[in-house]
């Protein structure tokens, strides 16, 4: 998988890069809207992460380029402008997700990989794990071919977990994600570990191995032993 | 009390003129009585002279006589004894009038035919009493009239000469910083006023820039943390990720990740408060208060679950109000969250909607809580809480912008927050 990162800030688009290295993410940088020109011009990506202030240019201008050449990239908008009107142009624009810094990484990850799924979406979109398949449009799961009886929350928790393979996930992390748009009302992340252990126990309950570890103090971690 | 300006220099106007008119009334009467008297004095004496001359050649005894017979103001006596002539006041009973009327008397010495007599006239000034009178109205009234026009004319004038400066004054008084009112001054040709409303107009229009770049900075100042605030996430993020990371270490790292979130939702609410600060205007629809509570339930249940509360909801009507919903839901949101942060373990959280209003009854602690300071930016009354102190001044924002009524109360040991909306009204 290729992705390319549009964002001044050098640092944010490193560790973004260090970040998905890992999970299979081959990630190039663009500092500049001419540089990000350019790169879309010659090469091909899965995704394109666009931050929409650069120095010599605006971020929704890239999005027009891609118009242009009939480029088909999923985009997702990474902006510190928090408000619905860049959000709807940036959507009318083209772009297919808007992420407002800060965020967590894990966040972005999992975004991407939906949007990705979306993008190459043929006939089915589903989640492979082992033995775990997860209809993602269907909102079902089985387990070595048998359905889980499983809320809509605790696919969404699967998902990121699984996004997320080999990360440590804060329960921060995990609450934001979880709550959505209504993350700024958080009050506590204590519901965090009530959806872990349900979706551990149905997992196992169903035959699955046991991927879900508990890092303590920090979060959980999602591991194919 | 305050007068008014112009009251002020009518009031000196008025004064001066009431003392003139007041001391000019006698001194009027005394002088035009005095001249009358100076004439009467001269015709007393001139007639004196005429008689010397021309009536008393050829009078006889008898003539005399009969001259007193038929003359009712001229007596010719005796000589009573006097040298000199002398002029003075009398009254006389007048048996036509029935009363005493002034009379000027005039006793002159005469000789006729080698003997001496006393010429005696008198003058009635019964007519010159009336006259001067009528006079002294007449002048009065001339003057009374003068005064008052020229008062009112003052007055008018005057007026008419202050009017830039009250409207100068009332534009002053009507303008509101935060509000987007510049006053506009009527021009005007007198220097000062001129001078004034340049000043005014120059001292608004500093301040207003002064105010505006003072809230747009900390629109800016937020806006230039997210990227900083970004980075300090991912780096956890990736901090995290390292193997072999102690118990220790990780305590410390659970902590920093629970700090960077506070400063990301005390960032996102800086935001939020200056950005309601700066629009103008937002988009309104009619939105439906019920559904806004019950879409977030579930979410607030689940934070709820950790002190176990218990959460019920009397909708006693169907709400619908006029407003922007992305606010809207804001301003229940924090309501709802400020229930639950602040309430007891096993506590309760009540959310009523009945009279075009709604309210947020929670437990909590046992006492009110001082309502004036309550809705203020980092008004913080419990030092442990996790809030920010910005949940309810956003509240009372939102509710002010769209002219809503927030209140707290205190009543059988539940904190009460209720917004009230006006009658559904079209918004233009």
């Amino acid at each position: 998988m290729k992705i390319l990162i549009i964002e001044d800030e050098l640092q944010i688009a490193q560790s973004i890069k260090d970040y998905f290295k890992p999970n299979g993410v081959h990630c190039e940088t663009a500092a500049t809207y001419k540089e990000a020109v350019s790169k879309i011009g010659m090469y091909d990506y899965d995704c394109i992460l666009l931050d929409l202030m650069l120095p010599d240019g605006d971020g929704f201008d890239i999005l027009k380029e891609l118009k242009k050449e009939n480029k088909t990239e999923g985009v997702i908008i990474i902006s510190a402008k928090e408000n619905l009107e860049t959000r709807i142009e940036g959507f009318n624009l083209g772009a297919d997700d808007y992420l407002t810094k800060p965020f967590h990484l894990s966040e972005l990850l999992v975004r991407m990989q939906a949007l990705i799924r979306r993008k190459n979406f043929k006939g089915s979109n589903t989640v492979t794990f082992n033995e775990i398949i997860i209809d993602v449009f269907g909102k079902s799961v089985t387990v070595n071919g048998e359905k889980l009886d499983i809320t809509k929350k605790e696919i969404d928790l699967l998902l990121f977990l699984i996004g997320n393979e080999n990360k440590v996930l804060s329960k921060a992390a995990i609450a934001e994600h979880l709550s959505g748009d209504m993350a700024d009302m958080l009050d506590n992340h204590d519901f965090v570990y009530a959806h872990i252990k349900n979706l551990k126990k149905k997992l196992t309950k169903a035959g699955s191995e046991d991927y879900i570890q508990t890092i303590y103090g920090l979060g959980y971690k999602w591991q194919n032993e | 009390m305050n007068k008014k300006l112009l009251h002020k220099t009518t009031r000196s106007f008025l004064i001066l003129a009431v003392i003139i008119l007041v001391m000019s009334a006698p001194v009027f009467y005394f002088v035009s009585h005095w001249l009358y008297i100076y004439e009467a004095d001269e015709v007393l004496a001139f007639h004196k002279e005429d008689f010397l001359k021309e009536s008393k050649k050829d009078f006889t005894k008898a003539d005399i006589a009969a001259w007193n017979k038929y003359n009712r103001n001229v007596r010719i006596t005796e000589d009573i004894g006097i040298t000199n002539d002398s002029i003075f006041s009398k009254e006389y009973f007048d048996s036509t009038s029935k009363e005493n009327e002034p009379f000027r008397e005039l006793w002159a010495p005469i000789t006729i035919n080698g003997k001496k007599y006393t010429y005696i006239e008198r003058s009635n000034l019964v007519v010159m009493e009336a006259m001067v009178i009528s006079i002294a109205v007449m002048f009065l009234a001339v003057i009374a009239f003068l005064m008052i026009g020229i008062i009112w004319l003052s007055k008018r004038s005057a007026a008419k000469l202050w009017a830039p400066f009250y409207d100068t004054l009332h534009q002053v008084k009507d303008f509101e910083i935060d509000k987007n009112n510049q006053p506009e001054f009527v021009p005007t040709d007198i220097v000062e006023f001129d001078t004034l409303n340049k000043s005014i107009g120059r001292l608004i229009e500093k301040n207003t820039i002064i105010y505006k770049s003072q809230r747009e900075f900390i629109e800016n100042a937020a806006h230039e943390l997210q990227t900083p605030l970004a980075l300090f996430q991912n780096k956890i993020d990736a901090l995290i990720q390292l193997p072999d990371i102690t118990e220790e270490q990780s305590v410390v790292l659970d902590s920093l990740n629970k700090d960077v979130s506070r400063m990301n939702r005390l960032n996102k609410n800086l935001l939020l408060l200056s950005k309601i600060d700066n629009s103008q205007t937002f988009e309104r629809q009619t939105i439906v208060i019920n559904d806004y509570i019950k879409k977030h339930l579930g979410f607030f249940a689940e934070q709820a679950k950790a002190k176990h509360l218990e959460i019920v909801t009397e909708f006693m009507e169907v709400l619908q109000i006029q407003s922007n919903p992305g606010l809207a839901e804001i301003l229940l949101n924090n309501l709802f969250l400020n229930a639950i942060r602040h309430n007891n373990d096993h506590g309760k959280i009540i959310i009523t909607v009945a009279d075009k209003s709604v309210t947020f009854l929670n437990s909590g602690s046992a006492t009110a809580l001082s309502g004036e300071k309550l809705f203020n930016r980092f008004a913080k009354i419990n030092p442990s809480g996790k809030g920010n102190g910005l949940g309810l001044a956003i509240v009372k924002k939102i509710a002010e912008i769209n002219n809503w009524k927030i209140t707290y109360s205190f009543e059988a040991n539940l904190h009460a927050f209720t917004v009230k909306f006006p009658e559904m009204q079209e918004y233009t």
